[in-house]
């Protein structure tokens, strides 16, 4: 009894505390992903670099000495107008031809490979680490916990509800959804569809940075830390449904957890796999996700 | 069309004509992770290269040619080190080729060269099997590999902290095993007691997985081999459990360099590692280099960046000797070689291509790296196993 008392503090506990951690980040940069998608119908493959682009600008505002709970209203506010940019001058350049989804795809990618070099060439190559805002850790029933992973995980679950609250009980978020539902009716309802859209980039954008401010004192910034996350945010999103905000969530927290269980058990290269293998899975048996799209029923 | 013709033409004659009177200049193909985890070694690589064959150059060339250098990005992936080693060999047409950091990349890499026909030279790669049971007689290696590193390391553990508990956390590839590998059995040798091990994918973000192990075991000293961002967030990660308390952390000499110990910050404080080179040894030779480094790339040089330097000073004086940049004469001239570098005389031994060179045990302290003890080269070497030549 004691072992497995044991086990559960020093082992499984704390393992599930890391899945938290993370999912709470991948369900930030998933939002974002799923909200874009949902509503624009772009599949933004940039959208790791967002989220670095977050931890570089808290590695150099961090370095001119700006304090941290500034740097989580700051940052996120900062990537509003490249956001509301990237969507005005580049998306929508390519937004009404007939193969779409092709051309996004494809000029989102593109704007993902300028962005890693870029941070390489200001940067370096070379890892930076801001220093970690609370230091020092509790023990709540002989599980070591350290303070600033609890925080990470209490301000998502904050942010995650705003933005349910903002997008199901606001006339804002109503705006979104008719948008997302049938665009051109929308518009002729008097939504300003062209701002909803640039709007609803934008935040998605800030909301994947803000992601990389929260992360990175703890995975440390390099400028390929965007490729780490997009591949399970991309599974996040198919797998709770593109365009679902719950779905995210949902999908979010269950892949996480199976991804720091499973590596208890397995050994962690084979991880990976597993949480691709529940995509494929998904996409043969249920390919529209979880739950259903933003808007739709 | 005619007057195009005739300009083309001319044009061609005129580069025919200069080059015929310009001596062709030696080329070195330098296949090196420039992106990824380990580009902050690739850079060390890279500056190292360059700094030497800029003073070379200024000194008149080897032979009289001009060294080139010519880089290719490795990416720190064995398959993408082997297409850029190919296309250097075939359409490069280089006469020696260096720069794989990644173990997997070298001795792919010195598969390849042995079809092509040319000799390569790592500065970098730790593991044993490059110039042990993988052994190629077209791969020279004129770093410390991981034998020499644990035994200098082993050394001064025996020493230090007798008969201590060690856990292990390396890397899952050829050189994390390696290198686990190799001071597991020193550490065995002078008495100490391994608790256990564990291989963590490269570039895995959170190593807290692993940390109900450790601290399950209950180890005194955690000797770790991994690198780059990795030991970034290892020891942050540590930190922030609050396990580097009364643990001593030891590991590979590439775990903390000078590129990465500004964002490891107070977490590598303490940490010891047996390593060929630190900027802090006294001679003239390496004050000069550093100086020189220091002016040039405003960084100060680690194992990498004064281990590529010397290779250019070995391939010098290689070439010299043998009078000719053919692979065979180069080689018989390479074997046994002794040649000047800023951490002393090194040489490279025969048998196996290893070179031979004192070892240093170096501890991080206040983010330096300080010189607590060093090894001779032939306490270090330990035997040769190499048995293909």
């Amino acid at each position: 009894m004691t072992e497995m008392l044991d086990y559960i503090q020093f082992v499984l506990a704390p393992q599930v505390v890391t899945g938290l951690v993370l999912g709470v980040a991948v369900i930030l940069v998933a939002l974002g992903l799923t909200i874009i998608f949902g509503l624009l119908d772009v599949i933004n493959m940039s959208h790791g670099e967002f989220y670095a682009l977050g931890a570089f600008a808290s590695v150099a505002l961090g370095a001119i000495g700006v304090p941290f709970w500034l740097l989580l209203i700051l940052v996120p506010l900062l990537m509003l107008p490249v956001g509301y940019i990237v969507e005005r001058g580049l998306i929508q350049r390519v937004f009404h031809s007939g193969d779409r989804h092709v051309t996004t795809l494809l000029l989102t990618f593109g704007l993902g490979l300028v962005l890693e070099d870029v941070f390489r060439l200001v940067f370096g190559p070379n890892p930076h680490k801001p220093e970690t805002p609370m230091p020092g850790a509790i023990e709540l029933i002989g599980i070591f916990l350290p303070i600033y992973r609890l925080f990470l995980i209490a301000i998502g679950v904050a942010i995650i509800i705003a933005v349910a609250l903002v997008v199901y009980r606001t006339r804002l978020g109503a705006m979104v959804r008719a948008a997302a539902f049938d665009r051109n009716m929308a518009a002729s309802l008097g939504v300003p569809v062209s701002w909803v859209y640039a709007g609803a980039f934008a935040f998605g954008v800030a909301l994947a940075a803000l992601a990389g401010v929260l992360l990175a004192p703890i995975y440390s910034v390099f400028p390929t830390m965007g490729r780490d996350f997009i591949l399970i945010a991309f599974t996040v999103v198919i797998v709770g449904g593109m365009g679902s905000i719950a779905g995210a969530v949902v999908a979010g927290l269950f892949l996480t957890q199976v991804q720091a269980i499973a590596s208890l058990y397995i050994s962690p290269v084979w991880t990976d796999p597993i949480v691709f293998g529940i995509m494929v899975l998904m996409l043969i048996v249920r390919p529209q996700g979880l739950f259903g799209r933003l808007g739709h029923a | 069309m005619k007057t195009k013709t005739t300009v083309l033409t001319t044009l061609l004659c005129a580069t025919a004509l200069s080059s015929a009177f310009a001596a062709d200049p030696i080329k070195i193909g330098v296949v090196t992770p420039l992106t990824g985890t380990y580009a902050g070694i690739g850079q060390q690589v890279r500056w190292g290269l360059e700094l030497a064959t800029k003073e070379v150059n200024a000194a008149g060339g080897i032979m009289g040619r001009t060294v080139d250098l010519t880089f290719e990005d490795e990416e720190a992936n064995p398959s993408v080190a082997v297409q850029k080693a190919e296309k250097l060999f075939q359409v490069g047409k280089v006469d020696f080729l260096t720069g794989t950091v990644n173990s997997g990349s070298t001795l792919a890499v010195g598969q390849l060269a042995e079809r092509a026909g040319k000799l390569i030279s790592t500065t970098v790669s730790f593991a044993d099997s490059i110039t042990g049971d993988r052994c190629s007689p077209n791969v020279f290696r004129v770093n410390a590999r991981a034998g020499q590193q644990s035994s200098a390391l082993a050394a001064w553990l025996a020493k230090e902290k007798p008969k201590a508990k060690v856990f292990y956390l390396g890397p899952d590839y050829e050189m994390g095993r390696s290198t686990v590998a190799a001071f597991k059995s020193d550490v065995q040798r002078v008495g100490g007691a391994s608790l256990g091990e564990v291989f963590a994918p490269l570039d895995s973000k959170d190593y807290t997985q692993y940390f109900g192990q450790i601290r399950a075991t209950r180890p005194e000293v955690l000797y770790t081999s991994v690198a780059g961002n990795d030991t970034v967030r290892l020891f942050t990660q540590l930190q922030e459990f609050g396990l580097l308390g009364n643990l001593t952390v030891l590991g590979a000499s590439g775990t903390v360099t000078s590129q990465n110990v500004a964002a490891i910050g107070k977490a590598a404080e303490g940490f010891v590692t047996g390593v060929g080179y630190s900027a802090e040894i006294a001679t003239p030779e390496n004050k000069k280099f550093v100086e020189a480094f220091r002016a040039a790339y405003k960084a100060d040089p680690d194992l990498y960046g004064a281990d590529s330097y010397g290779l250019v000073y070995a391939y010098k004086a290689a070439v010299e000797k043998a009078k000719s940049t053919e692979t065979d004469k180069v080689r018989d001239a390479l074997r046994g070689l002794k040649w000047q570098t800023p951490q002393g005389e090194k040489t490279l031994r025969a048998g196996d291509h290893q070179a031979v060179q004192t070892m240093y045990v170096v501890r991080v302290t206040g983010g330096q790296f300080k010189i607590v003890s060093q090894v001779t080269g032939e306490e270090a070497i330990g035997a040769d196993a190499c048995t293909r030549f």
